[in-house]
């Protein structure tokens, strides 16, 4: 599964087309999209499913991005 | 807007950085061409030192204080070239304003007010570029005599780079609404990128050049970048090696920051500035605001680096005697490509300045030489710290914040890259072979050199010089010093000041001159 | 939607250090270990530059 990741200031937002979950810190983030993914039954019992989290470069101010073009990518693997 | 690195060619057409490749290579493809005996590139605007009143028998009008460069290197169309004159700033200008208007097209940006504020930075640039071309600025003394001067500054090209850079600061301190306005043009990093793959073409085209006088000294020149190439890569790696972890233990350890932003501030600090500083923050999956703080102040201390340091190390230390230490140094120690290259050039120009007078003109070094050392070392930096921040993304993720189940990705290495290193290295490397594969120099293959450096020249002297110009000029418009006064930064000020000149500084001297004590500059005088 | 552009989707209320430089964490062995072992890195490199570079002050 595909997610952007993106961060508003206070929070880090991962989302998609049919998942939106946010957290102030990454770890709260996992746990808050494995809840929901559990919750959707978008990851089956006993099941590991790897969640690709693209960061959004947008979340970086415009006069940086000429500095560097990248923030981070992730993968978490969401057990069901 | 979502602009995310997904695949390997993620960002080809919508980053900055591969646009200085594009616009890099566009422009050395041109250059190449003159092999086949076609000149596209003649119409690079270039000044000449100028008075207002010439000495009989003199020198220096104003009628001729801007040329094509093609009016003087061109094989196949001197006159055509030598027609433009002035005109030869409005070539430059709607051609490169065609090109990076592409650039921005497809970036994304606001292409009205990007086309404005480039309009204004082009032209202001060019008005700089004449006022510190005008004799007493520019001349020294083996030659303020043709121009009826009895006296003059001697800064050579760098009294122009000093004048764009007091124009923009002004521009960018005083004039804020304006400033923030030129901003979408304003892009130092961008033109920089782009300056150093023209740069590339000046490292390739430097044994060329060389050959002219003799073979011999084309093999010294080609020998001379290929050291540079070597002892740059080991010297930065070890000064990094210390940096890092002496800023990280500053800022840990006597101003009590927290671990990720002593981690962004020690690459931020460390070398490379900016880019470090996101990646680190990237890596170490520090909010994004961490890099930006520290990305905002990088930038102002950089220019005040920019400021300090050229002069310092050519009145100072180590002055002509080991200009290549003070290059490289200037590599390892100034933050930031755009301030790293502009420093190195205005040191070149300061250096080749000061031996030509102090030997009475008896030794010239050629131009770019020292620059070269100078983003050498910035270069390796800006590929070793993908590295470096895959190591730091490792011990962050497995081993201090352990989160279950999280991988960083091997590609992250990739999309850290600095794309504009791989025009850098396919122009030096294409010149270069032409000069190796054209006899090196020897009288059989020189009809061949001689065709190479007519589109050589106009790329790494004209467009570079013209690049760097615009690096300066944004970088003042972009740099606002009260920020420095800020309270939200803190005690990160002091960090970085501490860091940097009782630190970073000092380090960075010492390895560069472990590394490149006693190289010696060929002498291409007579 | 200007401010937006300029500063990215973050904007001008995330811009204190707050967050950045307060709750700083105890030190922990991992991070003495990441500082040495650059030295390390530094010192190891370096003796093997100063051997193989031909500008190196050795050479």
């Amino acid at each position: 599964m595909e997610m952007i990741i993106s961060h508003n200031g206070r929070d880090w937002v991962a989302e998609n087309e049919s998942l939106r979950v946010s957290a102030p810190t990454l770890e709260l983030l996992d746990i808050r999209l494995t809840e929901k993914m559990r919750a959707g039954h978008m990851v089956a019992r006993g099941q590991v499913k790897k969640v690709f989290m693209a960061f959004n470069n947008a979340t970086i101010p415009q006069w940086i991005r000429q500095y560097a073009q990248h923030y981070f990518n992730r993968i978490v693997e969401v057990r069901g | 807007m979502t602009s995310v690195n997904r695949k390997w060619y993620s960002g080809m057409l919508t980053q900055e950085d591969w646009w200085a490749v594009w616009l890099g290579l566009f422009f050395f493809g041109l250059g190449l061409l003159s092999i086949a005996g076609v000149d596209l590139v003649g119409w690079a605007v270039y000044p000449k030192k100028w008075v207002f009143n010439v000495p009989e028998g003199g020198t220096g009008s104003i009628s001729h204080a801007f040329y094509a460069l093609g009016s003087k290197y061109s094989l196949t169309a001197k006159a055509f070239y030598k027609g433009l004159g002035w005109w030869s700033i409005i070539w430059t200008y709607v051609i490169f304003t065609i090109a990076t208007c592409i650039g921005a097209y497809c970036m994304k940006w606001d292409l009205k007010r990007y086309f404005v504020g480039w309009t204004i930075i082009y032209f202001l640039t060019i008005a700089t570029w004449f006022v510190g071309h005008h004799a007493f600025f520019a001349a020294n003394k083996t030659n303020w005599h043709k121009y009826g001067l009895n006296f003059a500054l001697s800064l050579g090209g760098g009294a122009s780079f000093i004048l764009a850079l007091i124009i923009g600061l002004i521009i960018g301190n005083f004039f804020k609404g304006f400033a923030s306005y030129l901003s979408e043009a304003a892009k130092p990093e961008w033109f920089i990128k782009t300056a150093i793959v023209f740069l590339g073409v000046k490292v390739g085209y430097l044994p060329i050049k060389a050959a002219a006088t003799s073979a011999k000294l084309g093999h010294q020149m080609a020998d001379l970048t290929g050291h540079l190439f070597l002892a740059g890569a080991v010297a930065t790696i070890v000064a990094y090696m210390i940096f890092w972890p002496g800023v990280y233990l500053i800022a840990r350890r006597i101003f009590k920051l927290p671990r990720k932003t002593a981690a962004v501030l020690g690459s931020g600090i460390s070398i490379c500035g900016v880019s470090a500083a996101v990646a680190t923050g990237g890596a170490v999956r520090a909010k994004p605001v961490v890099s930006i703080m520290v990305s905002a102040l990088v930038v102002v201390w950089a220019v005040i680096e920019l400021v300090v340091l050229p002069g310092f190390f050519t009145h100072v230390w180590p002055g002509t005697s080991d200009p290549l230490v003070a290059g490289s140094a200037m590599g390892m120690a100034v933050k930031t490509d755009g301030a790293d290259a502009a420093a190195g050039d205005l040191l070149d120009e300061f250096l080749r300045n000061k031996i030509e007078v102090e030997t009475n003109g008896r030794v010239k070094w050629p131009e770019g030489v020292i620059t070269t050392s100078a983003v050498m070392t910035k270069v390796w930096i800006d590929m070793f710290i993908g590295l470096w921040a895959f190591v730091l993304a490792m011990v962050w993720v497995y081993k201090i914040d352990r989160r279950p189940g999280e991988t960083v990705m091997a590609s992250e290495v990739w999309h850290r890259f600095p794309k504009f290193v791989l025009g850098y290295f396919t122009a030096w490397f294409i010149y270069l072979a032409i000069f190796f594969l054209n006899g090196a120099g020897a009288p059989e293959g020189m009809h061949v050199l001689k065709a190479a450096k007519a589109g050589a020249v106009p790329v790494e002297k004209g467009f570079r010089k013209l690049f760097f110009m615009l690096t300066f000029m944004s970088l003042g418009i972009i740099t606002d010093f009260s920020k420095l006064a800020e309270a939200k930064f803190g005690r990160m000020v002091w960090v970085y000041f501490v860091a940097l000149f009782l630190f970073i500084i000092p380090v960075a001297v010492i390895i560069a001159y472990l590394f490149h004590h006693g190289m010696t500059i060929p002498n291409i005088a007579g | 939607m200007a401010a937006e552009k300029s500063q990215g989707a973050l904007t001008g209320g995330q811009y204190e250090a707050e967050d950045v430089l307060a709750d700083a964490e105890p030190w922990d062995p991992i991070e003495t270990k990441l500082v040495v072992w650059s030295f390390v890195i530094a010192v190891v490199v370096l003796i093997i530059g100063l051997f193989i570079v031909p500008t190196s002050i050795l050479n």
